[in-house]
């Protein structure tokens, strides 16, 4: 049994996108209050998008802002309260202030650490589980062996990215508005807009108050491996992306898993053919095997993972 | 009472900032502060250190900022241990888990967390209190309000850095971002087996300042004009010094592990004079006196910062 998941930012994509392919969906965009409908922030928008994926049997995490300062905590409590009889099944913080905020007012829900949370060793996994965090996606740095450390030394369950562009960089203004001199709360169409940065080889995608690496992270060619390391909560990084990468991105990954679990024939190529035809940069491996995050390995060339 | 804490990024800088007048001098050490291993000393340079900052009545804190491997905490206590014994007062420490660790291994000894941990509201800094923190590092986004509100709320030291982003938002948060090992990353052990992560800002080695190059933006295939940069770059402060000292602050910061012997010691030579001016006579006619040598520090500071970015971007290419 795995899970597959990724972020939905707000009632758009929603409505809009087939999530048939995710057992679970983070619900908000993190990285900004603004976003247009975002589930982090508005209670009206949450609550049916709530409602209608549980009547799609998936399961619903409320993500919450990853970089709140104090005046943030206040709408941040509002849409806990508003929250409380949501049948949510976890909520996902990137900062340390809002773990005794989620507890205080959502009692004992299940607390997952978002990759912005810093979690790079199992001593930190084990303090933190005792502040109510059950899951953890750790630091975009951490290595496959690394990642399966903490798993191994915490009582804490551990998330793993398979693909998509990894959240590199987040900051308090946003890149967008500063460079095209756009007025915040103004800004739903540029977030409409693809957003990209390059200096030489080098590339970065901005999603407003976040970077993200340009390739997509690409881990289809190591789903065996993973597996074999009995690893089962994967995800998918699709903020910033559109429909047809959400959906193409859950479709090749949940076939994938499938045909892994059953021991079946992986058909790489076909799949890395798909995933290719909706990326802008190409494909990388992460941080995963120990270099620096835009590489993309061969398996033919690496050891077993654990 | 604020003190004054100043950087050794190198021998001769650390025994420097302690006679221009530092109350504090905090060094990194090799594979273990976020700083390249030009600006760390060696565990000899930390002992001797140690030796002349006693005989001065004055403190050593240790840099162990780095986030590390699960593996190499057991490695970082052993360093503690050693540099406590040689007289090492305090450490800055980013990972939760280190630090838990350390408090509980050494309970008298002071804890800062370092910028690398990312806070952003009161609420984290009462978290990292209440797991055994002595001094909380705030990064340039929280501004003498939020200085007022914790003092108020809570006992718990506090560390503001004298550079500062103009835009108190900031760019890039300090402590959240791998922007640098996502385009170039080295990595190699050192005898005792501590990892170097060559490129990664969290991890060690050094921030390759990825940032600090021109990046062309492009929207929906229309390129702008002009090129941007990623991250605005703090400067040196005087405004509101008297307000964050009246405020309670327990140590400014002198930035620059990686700047000039030379131009570090007379950046605590000048807010030595000032602080201790302000201490006489908290008003902004005294912080007005100073003005003039701070805008020529700030563009010594400001041209070191250039050499020292084509430096590090440099080897990100290499």
């Amino acid at each position: 049994m795995f899970e597959l998941s990724t972020h939905i930012p707000g009632p758009r994509q929603l409505h809009e996108i087939d999530l048939s392919a995710y057992d679970a969906l983070y619900l908000g965009d993190y990285t900004c209050p603004l976003y247009p409908g975002n589930f982090s922030r508005n209670i009206e928008t949450l609550s049916p998008a709530v409602e209608r994926l549980k009547s799609m049997g998936k399961r619903c995490y409320l993500s919450l802002y990853a970089i709140p300062k104090d005046s943030d905590l206040v709408w941040i409590r509002e849409l806990l309260y508003g929250a409380r009889d949501l049948p949510l099944d976890g909520v996902e913080v990137h900062n340390m202030g809002l773990l005794g905020i989620v507890r205080e007012i959502l009692g004992d829900i299940p607390i997952h650490l978002g990759v912005f949370g810093n979690l790079y060793t199992h001593e930190t996994a084990r303090v933190l589980k005792t502040y109510g965090v059950e899951r953890v996606f750790p630091n975009a740095e951490l290595s496959l062996e690394e990642l399966i450390y903490v798993r191994d030394h915490s009582p804490v369950d551990v998330v793993v990215p398979l693909h998509g562009k990894i959240p590199l960089a987040i900051s308090g203004t946003c890149f967008v508005t500063d460079y095209t001199g756009q007025v915040p709360l103004h800004c739903e169409e540029s977030c409409s807009q693809g957003h990209w940065l390059t200096h030489e080889e080098w590339e970065l995608k901005s999603i407003g108050r976040a970077n993200l690496s340009g390739k997509d992270l690409c881990m289809l060619e190591y789903l065996d491996r993973l597996v074999q390391s009995d690893l089962n909560l994967f995800y998918i990084y699709t903020l910033g992306e559109t429909g047809a990468y959400v959906e193409t991105a859950g479709r090749v990954y949940r076939e994938a898993l499938q045909k892994v679990g059953s021991n079946g024939e992986v058909s790489a190529a076909r799949w890395l053919d798909q995933l290719r035809s909706v990326s802008h940069s190409g494909l990388c491996n992460g941080f995963y095997f120990g270099v620096s995050g835009q590489e993309y390995l061969s398996p033919q060339t690496l050891s077993p993972i654990a | 009472m604020t003190k004054l804490m100043a950087p050794g990024g190198t021998r001769r800088m650390a025994f420097s900032v302690l006679e221009a007048g530092a109350d504090t001098v905090y060094v990194g050490v090799r594979g273990w502060s976020r700083r390249g291993s030009d600006t760390e000393l060696t565990d000899a340079e930390v002992q001797d250190l140690c030796a002349a900052a006693r005989a001065q009545g004055k403190h050593v804190r240790v840099v162990l900022n780095t986030m590390p491997s699960s593996t190499e905490v057991p490695l970082l206590l052993k360093k503690v241990d050693m540099y406590a014994g040689w007289g090492v007062t305090g450490f800055m420490i980013s990972d939760i888990g280190s630090m838990v660790q350390v408090r509980s291994h050494f309970p008298d000894i002071t804890i800062h967390v370092s910028v690398g941990a990312g806070l952003s509201n009161a609420l984290e800094v009462k978290f990292y209190h209440e797991l055994g923190a002595s001094v909380v590092i705030l990064p340039y986004r929280m501004g003498i309000e939020d200085v007022r509100a914790i003092k108020r709320s809570l006992d718990v030291g506090l560390e503001v850095f004298l550079f500062r982003t103009e835009n108190l938002d900031g760019i890039v948060c300090p402590g959240k971002c791998t922007m640098s090992s996502y385009f170039s990353s080295n990595r190699w052990l050192d005898n005792e087996g501590k990892d170097y992560f060559y490129g990664s800002a969290n991890r060690g080695g050094d921030c390759l300042r990825v940032c600090q190059v021109g990046w062309n933006a492009t929207v929906d295939e229309h390129n702008l004009d002009g090129l941007i940069g990623l991250k605005g770059n703090p400067k040196l402060w005087l405004q509101e010094l008297s307000d964050y000292i009246q405020a309670g602050v327990d140590y400014f910061k002198v930035p620059g592990r990686d700047r000039s012997d030379e131009l570090v010691r007379d950046i605590v030579s000048f807010y030595r004079h000032v602080v201790d001016d302000l201490k006489c006579s908290p008003t902004d006619e005294v912080t007005a006196r100073y003005d003039l040598e701070l805008q020529e520090l700030k563009k010594r500071w400001a041209s070191e910062r250039r050499k020292r970015d084509d430096r590090l971007v440099a080897r990100a290419k290499g």
